[in-house]
């Protein structure tokens, strides 16, 4: 027992210190991670294990100007992955139950690596029901397979409306980028029309449930029961000022043709039909868009994405002679007595015809007739640049403003452009043809709507548009959207000399007379634009009633000729689906059952 | 007054009562850990048995004539040689380590046993010895007394055993008094081999320090030839053992040398655990209220993460108390060993002092971050039976020799 060292006093003091220096160490950094560092620790804490769940709202549906769904929500199953939990040797089965091509499955789940394997990837939308008894039948040996429901649009009362309504899509990096606020990867945002448009009216406001989730992300339970849960609000609903029945008629019209109408309530300026044809299929983007329908889309040569009633840009034909018997009329030029002869055309230089001849006219014959060697003559009377002054009051070489986006402004030439073109002494001959709407003169099918509304209303509108308002939410009552007024400020003797031309064009003895018909008079004038590349493009405008014009439409087809014969029945048969309503009805149900198209939900 | 005195003088309070404390908090905790995880299902239950049975090893070690402590020095020693022998043949893999023997239900860790064994031999070794082992011979036997269970250990591999084998036994030698030089060639080994973890540079620069500490003792070339060459293998030794390891404990260390390098893999676990002590705040969430608990962020948690779940829901208070009730232990247990007279008695209470003080400090040091994360339980706090009725075992033992103690006097 002489160790010296054995548990020497020496030895003691050393462990105590090493025990006290510990306890000091640790009770330091307890009280930093506990009490300085709290708040950090707790707020990692907090985002481990409470999850947000985005509740995606209802989107605003559309209703017509008569409150039938034109647009809707209807439930889809979407078939889900998540990588965590899947098999990828089950990737086969899965490309054969859902009819797509093999790989299918192995595509969009590479597409995916790059996020979490613990969120669920949408595989495909709309779903076939038998496919989803298939995966309630299968379910245990599917292991990361599932499907929910969501919601897509459905498009209920058989209108097509491609280019008015437009589609939803997924959003794209871009503009996720520049949204980011409101957006997350996947969702659903508007894309061309008034889905694009009005965005965000339609979208509503997103809700967020807070569930918390365990180390490995799954759901336990509501976080505090669903306290701090907030609700989505559903997406306004819109009032569309388009009448089902008319847009119906007209897509029905167009069906198999190239061209555009629009038709407008004069005194609003409510569209009430817009069509561009040929149309596409909106159903087909509510499902995940497939590649081959888009590239059909876009290789197709009547080009079905580019909306000809905003878009299309052509010269209007004898429709511009009101133009310039307005402007002449109203500049005092001529008066309703004033007659010019026509022997069958009209030398300026050189010889312009006319296609018959209608001997000592006056402006409302002149426009009954179509007579060209009478505008000839007008528009020299006017000048380039009073001519030009009166079509950019009615809003031709500029955009009307429309409220579903793209559109083109068209063109109106003046002196300036002439010069610009040939120098000071550029052909003063060119002017004759601008003045029967032929030449370096384009407008739009909407820019002629515009036109001939105003002309119905005398003088007086509101811009454009398709949206009236939308629905509040608690009253159901309709709160408009403000949309500017038109004034032209043109004597109103000069619309009633005009009109009585249009008049007579169907009830007299001008180019489409075949419209007369016992139930309501329909005022108009005919228009064919000279194509260089194929056969005459057919224009009409018109309104009816003639007495008090309810409806105003402008008609263009491409490529078929005379307008008289292609383009003003199809105006007639819109005026009847808007004027005639009830009496249709009642014969249609005679006849047949309604049939109600578009994708149904059974329930 | 009378009969309380002699209670108190021949029964130590001042240990059995925090240790109480402790382990009733301990199944709290536990209670607490396991609630929502099917996987844990009737841990409770069982750690109550094992609190039940270990009470009852407690009192009979307690109750037993000290001498027989001697006496079964060597025959626990070679026992426990002899399990974790078995249990490498015949173990059963838990967690990557063959380190469970199965008993019926019941699993049994060969490593606990092996430690009371270690500590006996060891103890009644150095006790042999009338001085200091300052003798190069003396210091490798009782190295070879450990590095023997210590080998066997990590052929397992069980890293975290091995080193707390490591730590008390270098406690007890402390204890029995090794020469500053003696430490150094203990310790040295050790030193390279960390070293060598971190790179061929570090490595380098730890052997030259080697070379200047022992050039400094001015001892002679062969013993100067023969540690190097031992801190030179421990180095290689240590490389070779990196690789032999399993990617988990791999890239564990790789987490402690970088532990950023990995958040959501071995660092996971790390950083979960300090977020739920943090989180914790002064008061903590609440009994059964701490969502990183409750929610199972920490694998494993009423094991070797136990401290987390107190932190977090007992929060700065509960985590304090734990830590004092610790230094109170600890601080005892040095007392009674520096005046029990009996060196083997002695060094067996600073061994079993060894024991629970390497485990408080791994495990604390683990879950607050500023340790690698070294799977080992806190004694008489995680769940665990082999752990706890050995830490019983061995609190029945320095109770006993408390008891006792006047005999030698």
């Amino acid at each position: 027992m002489n160790a010296v060292n054995f548990a020497s006093v020496n030895r003691k003091t050393i462990l105590y210190s090493i025990i006290i220096l510990i306890f000091a160490v640790f009770s330091v950094r307890l009280f930093q991670m506990q009490i300085i560092n709290h708040e950090a620790y707790d707020e990692k804490s907090a985002g481990n294990s409470i999850k947000p769940i985005e509740q995606i709202p209802l989107r605003g549906v559309f209703y017509d100007r008569n409150m039938n769904v034109l647009v809707d929500n209807i439930p889809a199953y979407t078939l889900r992955i998540t990588p965590a939990d899947y098999d990828t040797s089950l990737n086969k089965v899965l490309d054969k139950v859902l009819g797509v091509n093999s790989g299918y499955v192995a595509s969009i789940l590479k597409r995916n690596q790059i996020y979490s394997k613990y969120i669920p990837i949408r595989i495909r939308r709309g779903i076939d029901f038998s496919v989803v008894s298939w995966l309630e039948e299968n379910s245990e040996f599917l292991p990361g397979v599932d499907y929910i429901v969501e919601m897509q649009r459905g498009y209920p009362y058989g209108v097509m409306g491609s280019h008015l309504f437009g589609y939803t899509k997924e959003i794209s990096s871009q503009q996720l980028e520049k949204e980011k606020d409101y957006y997350r990867p996947g969702d659903y945002v508007g894309h061309n029309g008034i889905e694009k448009q009005y965005e965000k009216d339609l979208r509503g406001e997103k809700g967020f449930h807070y569930v918390l989730v365990d180390s490995r992300r799954r759901e336990i339970g509501r976080y505090k029961d669903g306290a701090n849960d907030k609700e989505s609000i559903k997406g306004r609903d819109l009032v569309l000022s388009i009448d089902g029945d008319v847009q119906k008629v007209a897509e029905e019209e167009l069906r198999g043709k190239r061209g555009a109408v629009v038709a407008i309530e004069p005194s609003t300026g409510e569209i009430l039909a817009l069509v561009s044809a040929p149309e596409y299929d909106l159903n087909q983007f509510s499902y995940i868009t497939s590649k081959d329908f888009l590239q059909e889309l876009y290789s197709d040569p009547d080009k079905p994405l580019f909306n000809r009633a905003t878009m299309s840009l052509k010269p209007p034909g004898s429709t511009f002679k009101v133009l310039a018997a307005i402007a002449a009329l109203d500049l005092g030029l001529i008066d309703v007595n004033t007659t010019i002869y026509c022997g069958g055309g009209f030398t300026f230089g050189r010889f312009f015809k006319c296609h018959g001849s209608h001997g000592s006219v006056n402006v409302v014959h002149a426009i009954e007739k179509s007579c060209n060697t009478f505008f000839y003559n007008l528009i020299y009377k006017i000048g380039l640049e009073k001519w030009k002054e009166y079509a950019a009051k009615f809003g031709f070489n500029q955009k009307t403003g429309i409220d579903i986006g793209e559109e083109a402004a068209g063109f109106i030439p003046d002196e300036s452009y002439y010069k610009k073109l040939y120098g000071d002494n550029w052909p003063r001959s060119i002017m004759a043809s601008l003045g029967i709407g032929q030449g370096e003169v384009s407008v739009t099918p909407l820019q002629l709507a515009k036109y001939v509304a105003l002309i119905a209303n005398d003088g007086k509108s509101f811009a454009p548009h398709i949206v009236k308002g939308y629905l509040d939410n608690k009253t159901g009552e309709i709160v408009p959207f403000r949309f500017d007024e038109i004034n032209l400020k043109i004597k109103k003797e000069v619309f009633d000399i005009v009109k009585q031309g249009m008049f007579l064009v169907v009830q007299g003895s001008g180019t489409a007379t075949h419209l007369r018909n016992p139930d309501y008079h329909i005022s108009g004038k005919t228009g064919t634009a000279q194509n260089p590349h194929g056969k005459d493009h057919a224009f009409f405008i018109g309104f009816a009633p003639s007495e008090n014009p309810k409806i105003a439409v402008a008609v263009v087809v491409e490529n078929v000729g005379f307008g008289g014969t292609h383009a003003a029945p199809i105006a007639k048969k819109m005026m009847d689906a808007y004027l005639l309503k009830d009496k249709l009805k009642n014969q249609k149900q005679k006849v047949e059952q309604p049939v109600i198209a578009g994708a149904q939900i059974e329930d | 007054m009378r009969i309380d005195y002699k209670i108190s003088d021949k029964f130590d309070f001042k240990i059995f009562i925090p240790v109480l404390i402790l382990n009733i908090i301990g199944l709290a905790a536990i209670y607490s850990a396991t609630l929502n995880n099917p996987q844990a299902a009737g841990n409770f239950e069982k750690q109550l048995l094992f609190t039940v049975l270990g009470y009852i090893g407690f009192f009979i070690t307690y109750a037993l004539p000290t001498n027989t402590i001697k006496f079964i020095s060597i025959p626990t020693y070679l026992l426990s040689l002899l399990f974790l022998v078995v249990v490498l043949v015949i173990g059963k893999k838990v967690s990557g380590a063959k380190s469970w023997l199965g008993l019926g239900s019941f699993g049994f860790q060969p490593s606990e046993f092996a430690k009371i064994g270690t500590i006996l031999l060891l103890a009644n070794f150095l006790t042999r010895l009338n001085n200091n082992i300052d003798s190069f011979k003396d210091i490798l036997i009782a190295l070879a007394i450990g590095f023997v269970p210590i080998g066997l250990i990590l052929l397992e591999p069980d890293m975290g055993t091995s080193i707390i084998f490591f730590s008390f036994i270098l406690i007890v030698l402390f204890w029995k008094g090794i020469s500053l030089l003696g430490l150094f060639v203990v310790l040295s080994p050790g030193f390279v081999a960390v070293a060598s973890l971190f790179g061929s540079i570090p490595f380098i620069a730890s052997l030259i320090i080697v070379l200047v500490v022992l050039f400094f003792f001015k001892r002679d070339l062969f013993f100067n030839g023969s540690v190097f060459a031992i801190n030179l293998a421990a180095g290689f030794f240590t490389d070779n053992l990196y690789n032999a390891l399993s990617p988990h404990q791999q890239a564990r260390i790789k987490s402690f040398i970088d532990p950023m390098s990995d958040p959501l893999g071995s660092g996971y676990n790390s950083i979960q655990a300090m977020v739920a002590i943090g989180s914790g705040g002064i008061f903590g969430k609440g009994y059964l209220q701490g969502n990183q608990t409750q929610l199972q962020y920490i694998p494993e948690q009423w094991t070797d993460f136990i401290y987390c779940a107190i932190g977090e829901e007992f929060g700065f208070i509960g985590a304090m108390l734990v830590l004092s009730l610790f230094l109170i232990i600890f601080l005892r247990l040095l007392n009674i060993a520096s005046s029990t007279k009996d060196e083997f008695l002695s060094l067996v209470i600073i061994g079993i002092f060894g024991v629970y003080f390497t485990h408080f400090l791994i495990n604390v040091g683990m879950v607050i971050g500023i340790l690698p994360i070294i799977g080992v339980p806190l004694p008489f706090v995680s769940y665990g039976g082999s752990s706890f009725l050995l830490n019983m075992f061995m609190l029945g033992i320095v109770l006993n020799i408390y008891r006792t103690r006047k005999n030698y006097a």
